[in-house]
């Protein structure tokens, strides 16, 4: 459990920091929160070159509102979001994610940004970034871009980073009036990840029928996804127990299933469902 | 740990076979084929840097292809070791012609794997092998529709994978701005 | 005496420097030019090494030696295995595998360097060639004949066999009205102590000294161990056990490790320093239960037992550790549980796998016992149709059959199991409980009440009944200046003896418990003992101190006599103090200060003790008139200090009743607690927050048994589970409410009628919380679930037979 050797650097300015990826490209690697590259250098599964710790680039921490978005710099650590009092009134599944994380420690160092980076097909934050229809700002020494979250996400721990870029913040555009949030996750027993973790974000109609609904899941697959088979059967129909309950069987749809220890691919597929329909009522519950 | 699923290729099945027993192409289809050199009739032996994402192994091993029956099947035996373990595979290939131009290859193995990733990696080894196999066989396409006398495609993997995905992403920036 | 101390909530006296982080763990321990040593470990269960390749590894920087099975297997002697079983088949278990490696995480190479880093760099650099055998991962099939043979020499994988039991099982079984049985599984559990093993070495050539730290449990038997291993003088080699984060009997055992690093530090000439990573501890360190067996039971039909056996295979792993195979007849040992069972019988087959050694785990071979037990009597109930409750009952002695003698050869020194149960029954409001569970299951909701009476085996032991001695020591000090020294043989690790010795003396010697330090874990400083396993500590070391106390108390009446002149029958001691009788000793009289005041004591001389024309003397008086010398009886020896090496007659038997309120959820099988009542009985208590911390801390394991934990080897032998992110040791969260309550039977084993309680948590608790689960799916037909019961099996077993399938 001792990393192989490796530099370390800590550049103070983002510029520093892409001319060093620019430089170093897939031999370098950004350190933020840690809580997921350090483990994986430990046992040597990474063996970076050159570490380029963002942690003293303050500026990358906040939350604002702009432009109809809540903007969130990708080093807002998990319990920046958990915490924020403004969040839970404007875009609730934000906190509501951010509180399911690990425990306390990891949620003190771990960063969005990170998680989001790394990509762990069972991370949290995932499900709720799909389901909130984000968008992702990365830049690299040459230019900045934006990706859809829909995009980013593209296989396990494989995102649509490039080696020279880091992502710098998530766009979230603020929910509509009558939308409700909610996400519902089964930790697993040991590492605390989501065995299921679904975010669902449903927004109503002035005559109380879904208008749209966005679900986002996590752990069931190799990576996260949106569930458009749950979204479309949810979409204009009733938001009654019944109607989400239908909806919910799709959750799995079309999707290769993971398989562990504590769920084979036939439990996970049903908790899919469980989870789905949890997260659903809940956040049209939210609506009134 | 079985593994098994199916690929379709729009490549014909003679120059699919053809790509499947060509070890110059092998080293460019199997992810993270660092060397590929003969050493036997249908036996070599390998430097693979295997991984998926930030998290990787070299592996020093042995590739060794068996039972072939041209154009049809044949049986891919891979063992490697490094220090964060060891693999072991073998797997059956079977390819079928689906019409004009279509193949399609359905595999079955058995990976088996040691050491640091077997203790750790158990959450992630079944998506991970199935992720390569799939970077595999569009590489595998790639090659197989590429003409005789052509340059062969460039994989260089992750990296070619990404800065392909980027490319297409800045040109869809550009666009919607 | 007055018990200002005892039966009090003292707050653990440990604690501040732990709390603040300044207590000293091996690896807080730094030696000027220390070495560190990282091994290479096997990554295939089952191979032939042709060859070692460590020529790289020595040319890396940093690096000083290199040692593999050749260098070390000649000249260090095997890992011991203390289990004396007739037959038993002992593989030669070197402290790195020369040419054959037997699991994964057996050591092969160890690299020393100058720091971790580079050790562990290097590691990376040994080749090794290997080649596969065939691997023996299934218990059971291990036993088959045609199975592949681990150690070929002895011709198949079977370490012993044992049958043990009394009464005729035969005849029991036949003549019962009803037979049962049922496969019975202990899967194989990591005990997972906070600090994992560590080792520190130092050899002193010039006074030929080897000083090995270690995080042990047993610092003299380890001493012994070692000398014998690496053949040096046991008077020159001394084993230190600092602060111990830890152990769970992981630690009541001799490793290879700390051989090998004792041995290395005399080669090099230079300290030596190895701390396990937790991937170590979960692939190197033992592992506890590993049983696979079947259970027949006979009963009549009012639910009493005619006879009960347990033909059990053992999961011992590759080789035998300290305990291997002994760990299995306790077991059997414990087999009648709380009941009279005329005819019980235990036939075990231990058996070799590709595995780590198993070995002993909060508990060692009782839980095993108390699972089968219980499960025997709840199978019982369900088949008649009886309440779990009362089924027991049936079963049990009365408190006037005590020592009750068991069919397993044991008498239990006193137990009153009706009222312990009666009391959880009264706590939990059961008869309340069972018509919420029906109008529960009226409404479709599965709740399930599981009630465990469990009996288990303390105050290891009696010296006949134990490998290596079953006594345990103490030394009790008053120091020149009126300060009490305890030195224990007993080497707590986290049960807080430090606090409850105190306790003990304070009270006995009326001084305050500040004045009292407890010294343990040195063996250059604490006369030999045999250590903390088997909830022995107090039970057996306490009582020792406290016997201690008694013969120091004797010699100090004595010289008080002669001092105050009188005759020492006119003598009373009382609050510290030693007074002519009818002296007036003010009612509530403070404990007097230590008798020089530090601030204000002489730089060189101590003063004369005032004793002219006292009516009474303290203790501390005594003490610096002891060591003075000058007014002591003739042929009396000078200085207050007592040694007491105490051999228990029996073992204690402490018991209790567990009962578990579980629902489940329909939808998922999500399994949540409602209530835990826990009432249990380990004699006297001496500090009610240490017992309570014990009982939380059992219980949290055993639910992690019942519930989460599983050490899993894949087919061939890779430990899955090999970190904390795939092993689930339960978390905060996960734990209930605990209810806990006592009852108090004194046993008349030791004269502080205590009977210990460091496992009973995990000994009652594990069967109550299966029970719950099993009796919520009892609408389903449901008598019995494997552990660790996992929500998707209960969702199996809900949605296959409420719908025919998932939903
Ligand atoms: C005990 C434990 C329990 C956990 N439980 C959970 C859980 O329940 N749910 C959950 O979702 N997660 C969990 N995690 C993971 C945790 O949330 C991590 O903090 C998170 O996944 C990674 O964030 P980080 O800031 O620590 O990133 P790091 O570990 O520093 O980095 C992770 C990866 O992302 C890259 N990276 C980081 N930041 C950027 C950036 N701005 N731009 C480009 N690349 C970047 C790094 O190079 C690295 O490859 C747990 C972790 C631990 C240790």
């Amino acid at each position: 459990m001792i990393p192989a050797q490796f530099d370390y650097v800590a550049p103070v300015t983002l510029d520093e920091a892409l001319s060093l990826l620019a430089e170093h490209q897939d031999e370098a690697k950004i350190l933020a929160g840690g809580h997921s590259l350090i483990p994986a250098m430990k046992l040597r599964f990474a063996q970076p070159a050159l570490l380029v710790d963002i942690g003293r680039l303050k500026d990358l921490a906040y939350i604002r509102e702009e432009g109809g978005q809540v903007r969130v710099g990708a080093m807002t650590t998990h319990y920046q979001l958990e915490s924020s009092a403004r969040l839970r009134e404007i875009c609730p599944l934000l906190p509501e994610c951010a509180a399911a994380i690990g425990d306390v420690q990891v949620r003190n160092k771990g960063t969005i940004g990170g998680s989001l980076a790394h990509s762990d097909p069972a991370a949290d934050w995932p499900a709720a970034i799909l389901a909130l229809d984000a968008e992702m700002i990365v830049v690299s020494a040459v230019g900045e871009r934006a990706i859809p979250a829909s995009d980013f996400f593209v296989d396990m721990l494989t995102t649509a980073l490039a080696p020279n870029e880091i992502l710098r913040e998530i766009r979230v555009p603020l929910p509509p009036p009558r939308t409700g949030h909610a996400y519902a996750k089964l930790p697993h027993p040991a590492s605390g990840f989501a065995v299921v973790g679904v975010a669902a974000s449903v927004t109503r109609g002035a005559d109380g029928t879904c208008e749209s609904a966005s679900v986002g899941v996590t752990g069931v697959s190799v990576k996260a996804y949106r569930a458009r088979g749950v979204e479309l059967a949810l979409k204009g129909g009733a938001l009654g127990q019944q109607e989400i309950a239908g909806a919910a069987t799709h959750a799995a749809d079309g999707v290769d299933l993971n398989e562990d220890l504590a769920a084979s691919a036939d439990y996970r597929r049903h908790l899919a469902e469980v989870y789905a329909r949890r997260a659903i009522e809940r956040a049209a519950s939210r609506v009134s | 740990m079985k593994i098994e699923g199916t690929h379709e290729l729009r490549a014909a099945r003679e120059r699919v076979w053809q790509s499947l027993v060509d070890p110059s192409v092998l080293q460019r289809c199997i992810p993270g084929c660092e060397r590929l050199e003969q050493t036997g009739e249908n036996s070599y032996s390998t430097i693979l840097r295997a991984g998926v994402g930030s998290i990787k192994g070299v592996f020093q091993g042995n590739v060794r292809l068996e039972d072939l029956r041209p154009p049809a099947h044949y049986r891919l035996v891979v063992d490697g070791k490094g220090q964060p373990g060891f693999l072991k595979g073998a797997g059956e290939l079977e390819l079928e012609e689906m019409g004009e131009g279509l193949t399609v290859i359905k595999y079955a193995g058995d990976v088996q794997v040691g050491g640091t990733i077997a203790s750790v990696g158990q959450r992630m080894i079944q998506g991970a092998a199935k992720m390569m196999a799939s970077q595999f066989f569009t590489a595998l396409e790639a090659e197989a529709q590429t003409q005789a006398g052509e340059p062969p495609p460039q994989h260089g993997f992750f990296r070619t994978a990404l800065r392909w995905l980027s490319g297409l992403l800045r040109r869809i920036m550009r666009g919607s701005k | 005496m007055a018990q200002k101390y005892v039966g009090q909530r003292v707050k653990r006296t440990e604690d501040p420097r732990l709390i603040k982080g300044l207590g000293h763990y091996v690896d807080d321990i730094r030696l000027p030019d220390t070495l560190h040593v990282s091994f290479l470990r096997s990554m295939y269960a089952h191979a032939r090494i042709s060859g070692v390749d460590v020529s790289e590894a020595l040319k890396a920087p940093g690096v000083v030696a290199v040692y593999t099975g050749r260098d070390a297997a000649e000249k260090i002697g095997p890992v011991p295995c203390a289990a004396a079983l007739p037959d038993l088949k002992v593989p030669d278990h070197r402290v790195l595998a020369t040419d054959r490696v037997y699991f994964v995480g057996h050591p092969i190479a160890a690299v020393v360097a100058t720091d971790r880093y580079a050790a562990r760099d290097a590691v990376d650099l040994i080749t090794v060639d290997y080649e596969e055998l065939p691997v023996v991962v299934d218990a059971e099939a291990a036993a088959l004949e045609g199975s592949p043979v681990i150690h070929e020499h002895f011709g198949d994988n079977i370490a012993y066999r044992l049958t043990a039991g009394e009464g005729d099982i035969e005849a029991a079984l036949a003549s019962a009205d009803r037979r049962l049985k049922q496969r019975i599984i202990n899967q194989r559990l990591a005990p997972v102590a906070m600090e994992p093993r560590g080792v520190l070495a130092r050899y002193l050539p010039g006074e030929e000294e080897l000083t090995v730290w270690s995080s042990t449990q047993i610092p003299h038997l380890l001493r012994t161990q070692l000398a014998l291993m690496i053949g040096m003088p046991e008077n020159k080699l001394r084993v230190i056990t600092p602060e111990v984060g830890g152990g769970f009997g992981s630690k009541l055992n001799v490793y290879a490790e700390e051989a090998l690093l004792g041995w290395i530090a005399m080669q090099l000439g230079r300290p030596v320093k190895w701390i396990e990573t937790r991937r170590e501890n979960m692939q190197a360190t033992i592992h506890g239960r590993g049983q696979v067996g079947e259970i027949k039971i006979g009963c009549r039909e009012d639910g009493t037992l005619t006879g009960l056996r347990y033909n059990v295979v053992a999961d011992l792993g590759a080789y035998h550790q300290l305990l291997t195979p002994a760990i299995p007849t306790l077991t059997g040992l414990m087999l009648s549980g709380c009941y009279k069972i005329p005819a019980i019988q235990i036939n075990v087959t231990g058996v070799f796998t590709n595995k780590v050694a198993t070995d002993a785990y909060r508990g060692a071979g009782r839980p095993e016992a108390t699972y089968v037990v219980e499960r025997a009597l709840d199978l019982v109930a369900a088949e008649l149709g009886l309440d779990v409750v009362e089924v027991r009952r049936r079963n049990f002695p009365k408190p006037d059959e005590f020592p009750f003698k068991t069919a397993t050869g044991l008498f239990y020194d006193t137990g009153d199991y009706e009222a312990a149960l009666d009391k959880a029954l009264a706590n939990s409001d059961y008869t309340k409980l069972r018509e919420e569970q029906k109008r529960a299951r009226e409404e479709g909701r599965l709740v399930g009440i599981g009630v465990s009476t469990y009996v288990e085996i303390c105050a290891l032991g009696p010296s006949q009944a134990m490998p290596a001695g079953g006594w345990e020591s103490a030394t009790v000090r008053i120091e020149p200046t009126g300060k009490v020294t305890i030195l224990t043989g007993a080497s707590p690790h986290g049960q807080g003896q430090e606090t409850s010795f105190a306790q003990i003396a304070a009270d006995e010697l009326g001084v305050r418990i500040g004045d009292v330090t407890v010294i343990h874990g040195d063996t250059a400083i604490v006369q030999y003992g045999i250590g903390t396993f088997g909830s022995r500590a107090t039970a057996v070391g306490g009582t020792a101190v406290y016997i201690a106390i008694e013969r120091l108390k004797e010699k100090a009446h004595k010289i008080a006599a002669h001092i105050l002149g009188a005759d020492a029958s006119s003598l009373a001691f009382s609050e510290g103090r030693y007074s002519l009788t009818g002296a007036q000793v003010a009612a509530g009289a403070e404990v007097p200060e230590p008798v020089v005041p530090v601030a204000q004591a002489p730089a060189a001389a101590l003063p004369e003790p005032q004793t002219e024309g006292k009516r009474s003397l303290t203790l501390q008086d005594i003490a610096l008139a002891a060591h003075l010398a000058k007014e002591l009886p003739p042929d009396m020896e000078p200085g207050l200090s007592a040694t007491y090496f105490f051999e228990p007659k029996n073992f204690t038997f402490p018991f209790g009743t567990h009962i578990a309120v579980v629902e489940i959820e329909r939808d998922t099988g999500e399994i949540k607690f409602q209530r835990y009542v826990a009432v249990d009985d380990c004699g006297r208590v001496i500090n009610p927050m240490l017992v309570d911390g014990q009982i939380h801390g059992g219980i949290v394991q055993a639910l992690g048994q019942a519930l989460y934990e599983e050490v899993v080897y894949d087919e061939q032998g890779q430990l899955v589970t090999g970190t904390l992110m795939d092993y689930a040791v339960p978390r905060a969260k996960m734990i209930p409410w605990l209810e806990l309550d006592r009852t108090e039977t004194p046993t008349p084993v030791n004269p502080l009628g205590v009977k210990g309680v460091g496992e009973a948590g995990t000994i009652g608790a594990t069967p109550a919380i299966v029970a719950a689960v099993v009796d919520a799916l009892a609408p389903f037909g449901v008598r019995h679930l494997d552990m660790p019961i996992k929500p998707e099996t209960v969702w199996r077993i809900v949605s296959q037979q409420t719908s025919g399938g998932g939903r």
